[in-house]
Formats: structure tokens, C-alpha cells, sequence
């Protein structure tokens, strides 16, 4: 399976969500989708707190990819 | 002292000539501002050149001028090309302009109108063709100068707002002669690295230093790229052909690192909301089948199970109810008939069954009788015969024959005295 990004993430938990208003799901199904929901946030919440502050990058003519710093 | 006068065509005639002749003045490139400007109704243009410290007086005919890609006006800086030569009704020397174009900032202008118009004919602006910028983009390629305003923008303001974003910068000349092909350069590299979005930026500028930005390989390049592209060129009001092709235009470098992510805090938001949503829904779901499930207990059956043989004895009852009547009924019903046979009037008089009978049969006797051929005499008829054969007419019979007459009591013998017929 592909990875999972933060954007489908958030739009999957935005379906469950939207299917669990819609209300035509049993108990059982909107359990199951409440659990996935919960993961879904705590994995995007995750992402959100994990990386943050990313380096500024800045790529040469060669391809190498160094730290950028822009001059005060 | 011999002085031969002139005419004076005849000397502006020899100027001509001279003027005429030389081929310098025969192909002549000037620069100069428009004024004094008018466009005969024949469609000549007539107008005076000028600079700081001198004029000429130009002229420009319709077959010339109605190649003319913009309308002359008084100020205007123009480019010219053309031979100079005499007007000799007033001995004035003239240009006669061949080409015109607008210099400088005019000159671009009209450029970037006719550009403009072009790759808007050929669909690049259309709507249907804008790739849709994603929301949450983890990979964000810049395309701008390393140094300067812009490239610090754009790279604080997605620090602040979306810090988990990685940032790459492809620097690139972002003016100058080189910098349309180094804009393309940096544009394809960047597209092949599979960013979300790529920045396309440049701080503002006038006209000519954000030229590379309304340059055809740049907008072919922009349009041709697989990545969703935000430009972010020059201020607010400043609207390039880049601004035109890309996927989002953004007013300023930093309104496009704006646009390219959200703020950590709104992300933030929605998930919590999303949470909320569910958690609600959840419960409320929860509670609705925790109600149906008391409702259920709390229901006469379950709270008092023997009601539920009471109905049942109450049922049987009915049915055992039922059942003795319908068998009451059937008997009766059968009762019904047997009496209804026994009391009948045959079973109960069977004589009246042989009276029947002997009124009928004498009834029949009565009948019988009175079919008797022999029961006529008794009312005084008699029977005629003749050798044992009845007589119904005089044939065979004559005067003198004996007949035999039977009456209905005894008989005679009598003879025939007379026949009558």
C-alpha cells in the first residue's frame, strides 16, 4: 500500500466524519469508523507536532541540496 | 558682375537633389518623441520628431502607416526608420517614415498585449486548464533570486504559517537578458522533483525589470508543467503573462507562500473539530440505542414475563370457548335436521300415504269407466251390428237384413224395414 500522506489522511477523516453524520451506518460499522476516525486524527495531529521546523533548502546547478539561510 | 538668379523651385529642386543622393540620408534610424501630431482624414500621418534640443518634421503615408501596431500620440518615445528628403513647395526637409515602433517602456507594452492576446487565443489562461493547488503540501519548490526581498518572504511566511513543509529554493536570475532561460531552467529541473506546489516569485520592479515574467518561453514553460505553479510577481497591481498562465496568481511573493499552505493552528482546528464532530456522533448514536435498549426492558412483557402466559391462557380460553360452540352449533344443526325428518307429516300419518293412493285409484276406475265403450248404453245408446262387424253406414245394408242391436240391458234381433241414404 501507498504511504499515507497527511493530505489523504485528513480528507479520509473528513469522509468518516461526514459518513457518520450522514447516520445511515449500523452500530457496529460506526464503531469501527469511529475507531479509524480516531486514529486518523491522531495521526495527522502527529504529523503536525512531529516535524516541526523543516530546514530551509536550496538546491545548486549540481543537484546537491544544501541548508539555506536567507540574509538578515 | 554676372549674377544668374534662381528660381526658387529651381534651388529646392537642387537641394532635393542633393539630399536625394546621398545614401546615408537615403536610410535613416531615429529615436525621438511624438508631437505635434495629426492623422489626416486620408490616413497620412503628419508629426514632428523631436529630442531635448531639436526637431524634424516627419511624415508618414497610409501605405506605410496601416501596418502601424499602435495609435501615435503627442509623448510618445518612437523608434523610426526612413530616407529624409526635400518637400520643395516649402523647402523643407522631411522624414518620411517608413516603420515606427514604440521604444522603451511603450514598446513592451504593446509586446505584452500582443503576447498576451496570443497565448489567451491559444486556451493557456483557461480555467479548465488550472491545476488545482493541494491544501496540505509537505514538498514546496521556490523558483526566485537566492538574494532579496522575495525569496525571504516567501520562505518566512511558510516557516511561520506551515513549518512542516520542506522548503527547496531553485535559485534563478530573475532579471536581466538571461534570466527568461534561466526562469525555464529552473522551472523544468523543479518539475521533475515531484514537489506539491512550486512557488514561481519575484519582488517588485518596474515594467522592464519584471520583463522575464511576461516572456513566451516562461509562460510555455509554466503552462507546460506537471506541478500546480503559484506565481507571486512584482505587487499588486502588477499583472504578467506568468500571473496569467499559472495555476493561482497571488499579488506578492508572500501572498503566494499564503496561498501555497495553511497555518498550523487551522489544520489544528479542523482535525479537533473533525474529532469533535465524530465524538458527538458517536455518542449521540450510543445514546440513541442505550433509550431503545431501556425502552425495550422496561417493556410489560419483559418486566412481568407470566403476562405473557396470562395472554396465552387468555387465547386458549378464547379457542376452547370457540371450539365448544362450533361443536354446540354442529349438533344442534344435525338435531335440527332429524327432528325436522322425524316430525315430517309422511313418517308420522304413513296411511296417508295409502290414502293417496286409493283416491287416486278411484279416481282411475272413475276414468276408466267412463272410457267403457259398453258405459254409452247406459245413457240409451245402443250398439248395431251385423255378423259380428258394427254398422257405421247403410253399405251392406239392405231391406230385410237381420242386425243384432245391443242395448244396455239385453239385445235384439230386428230386421231392416227401410234404407235411407
Amino acid at each position: 500500500m501507498k504511504e499515507k500522506t497527511f493530505e489523504s489522511a485528513l480528507e479520509k477523516l473528513e469522509l468518516i466524519v461526514k459518513e457518520l453524520e450522514a447516520g445511515d451506518v449500523d452500530l457496529d460499522n460506526a464503531i469501527k469508523k469511529y475507531t479509524e476516525a480516531m486514529s486518523l486524527a491522531k495521526f495527522c495531529s502527529d504529523k503536525l507536532k512531529i516535524a516541526t521546523d523543516k530546514i530551509n533548502k536550496i538546491i545548486t546547478d549540481s543537484g546537491e541540496i544544501k541548508e539555506f539561510k536567507t540574509e538578515e | 558682375m554676372n549674377r544668374n538668379y534662381l528660381h526658387i523651385s529651381e534651388i529646392n529642386e537642387y537641394i532635393k537633389s542633393i539630399i536625394d543622393s546621398d545614401p546615408f540620408l537615403n536610410k535613416v534610424f531615429l529615436c525621438g518623441e511624438i508631437s505635434n501630431f495629426k492623422n489626416h482624414t486620408r490616413g497620412h500621418l503628419y508629426f514632428t520628431l523631436k529630442d531635448d534640443e531639436s526637431r524634424i518634421s516627419a511624415v508618414m503615408f497610409e501605405s506605410s502607416a496601416r501596418n502601424l501596431g499602435f495609435i501615435p500620440e503627442d509623448g510618445m518615445n518612437v523608434l523610426v526608420e526612413g530616407r529624409i528628403s526635400c518637400y520643395k513647395a516649402t523647402g523643407s526637409y522631411q522624414i518620411y517614415v517608413e516603420k515606427m515602433e514604440l521604444d522603451g517602456i511603450g514598446k513592451l507594452f504593446i509586446e505584452y498585449e500582443k503576447l498576451k492576446k496570443k497565448l489567451e487565443k491559444e486556451g493557456l489562461f483557461k480555467a479548465e486548464n488550472k491545476k488545482i493547488i493541494p491544501k496540505y503540501p509537505s514538498k514546496i519548490g521556490v523558483i526566485t533570486a537566492p538574494t532579496g526581498a522575495a525569496v525571504k518572504d516567501i520562505m518566512s511566511t511558510i516557516k511561520r504559517r506551515y513549518p512542516i513543509c520542506e522548503v527547496i529554493l531553485f535559485p534563478a536570475l530573475v532579471q536581466g537578458n538571461d534570466a527568461k532561460e534561466d526562469i525555464v531552467r529552473q522551472l523544468k529541473r523543479a518539475d521533475e522533483y515531484g514537489f506539491d506546489t512550486i512557488i514561481l516569485g519575484r519582488g517588485g520592479g518596474s515594467i522592464e525589470d519584471l520583463w522575464a515574467f511576461n516572456e513566451e518561453i516562461v509562460a510555455r514553460a509554466i503552462y507546460e508543467a506537471k506541478t500546480p505553479i503559484i506565481s507571486g510577481v512584482g505587487h499588486e497591481t502588477d499583472f504578467t503573462i506568468a500571473d496569467f498562465v499559472a495555476d493561482l496568481r497571488a499579488p506578492t511573493p508572500t501572498g503566494a507562500a499564503e496561498m501555497a499552505v495553511p497555518t498550523i493552528m487551522d489544520v489544528t482546528t479542523l482535525i479537533d473539530n473533525f474529532v469533535i464532530r465524530a465524538n458527538k456522533n458517536i455518542k449521540n448514536m450510543v445514546n440513541q440505542k442505550f433509550i431503545l435498549l431501556e425502552r425495550f426492558k422496561r417493556s410489560y412483557i419483559l418486566k412481568n414475563p407470566l403476562s405473557m402466559y396470562e395472554i396465552k391462557e387468555q387465547k386458549l380460553d378464547l379457542l376452547i370457548d370457540n371450539l365448544n360452540k362450533t361443536t354446540r352449533n354442529l349438533i344442534s344443526n344435525i338435531e335440527n335436521k332429524y327432528n325436522m325428518i322425524t316430525s315430517s307429516y309422511v313418517l308420522k300419518n304413513p296411511l296417508s300415504l295409502i290414502e293417496n293412493k286409493t283416491v287416486k285409484f278411484d279416481l282411475l276406475v272413475k276414468s276408466i269407466k267412463l272410457l267403457n265403450p259398453l258405459g254409452v248404453l247406459e245413457k240409451g245408446y245402443s250398439i248395431v251390428t251385423s255378423n259380428e262387424k258394427t254398422i257405421k253406414d247403410i253399405k251392406n245394408i239392405k231391406k230385410g237384413s237381420v242386425i243384432d242391436v245391443r242395448l244396455h240391458k239385453g239385445s235384439l234381433k230386428a230386421e231392416v224395414m227401410e234404407v235411407n241414404k
